[in-house]
């Protein structure tokens, strides 16, 4: 029961996040390109997200735990990388920004680079462990 | 790390599937403890070889020590 309100929780966000983006796009008027590049990040973060869900709905169907000692390490695993790679992501972003290109980062800007990069590190890893192993 | 759970899983006409849900854990750990890709637990391990009727001695052997029958 624990893993299906857990599975349904994960999807419920998933879909949250859909929404919010579908809103945001058709509310933005003309977005450019370099807009484009963190919301397509974005979906597919959500993507991997509900194919890890239906993956874990497939165990629970089968009669199969959805999360197991393995997972379990793998998650903590994904985690702590996902971890390190935000917290260089928001000290490397506004030096490179401002090295590489002569423009001083924005607050919320850097926030958002933080949340893409430690979801993208935390993916990758967490998909990358599951099927691959250590 | 190797193990002898394929060879005794066959034994009892397991599939990987078989053994995971009798030891309450996805079918691909299972695969990767007999590839050698994770090391499982003490409690998994000794679940398993419960399941597989034997000891954990006899499940998991290490690279040039003499397998136990």
């Amino acid at each position: 029961m624990k893993d299906i309100k857990e599975i349904l929780l994960g999807i419920g966000i998933a879909a949250a996040v859909l929404v919010t983006i579908a809103f945001f796009v058709l509310n933005a008027g003309d977005i450019e390109l370099e807009e484009l590049f963190p919301i397509g990040i974005v979906i597919i973060l959500v993507f991997s997200a509900m194919y890890i869900m239906w993956d874990r709905i497939k165990n629970v169907k089968r009669g199969l735990p959805a999360q197991d000692e393995r997972l379990k390490l793998t998650n903590y695993k994904a985690c702590s990388y996902g971890f390190i790679v935000s917290i260089w992501s928001a000290v490397s972003a506004p030096l490179i920004s401002g090295i590489l290109f002569d423009h001083e980062l924005e607050g919320h800007y850097v926030t958002a680079v933080v949340v893409i990069c430690g979801g993208l590190a935390f993916m990758i890893s967490y998909l990358y462990l599951a099927w691959k192993g250590d | 790390m190797k193990t002898r759970i394929k060879e005794l899983r066959a034994r009892y006409d397991l599939t990987q599937e078989d053994l995971a849900k009798k030891v309450g854990v996805r079918r691909e750990t299972i695969l990767f403890i007999e590839k050698g890709k994770y090391n499982p637990s003490l409690k998994l391990a000794h679940d398993i070889a419960i399941a597989l009727q034997t000891t954990i001695d006899g499940l998991f052997f290490f690279e040039g020590e003499e397998k136990q029958s």
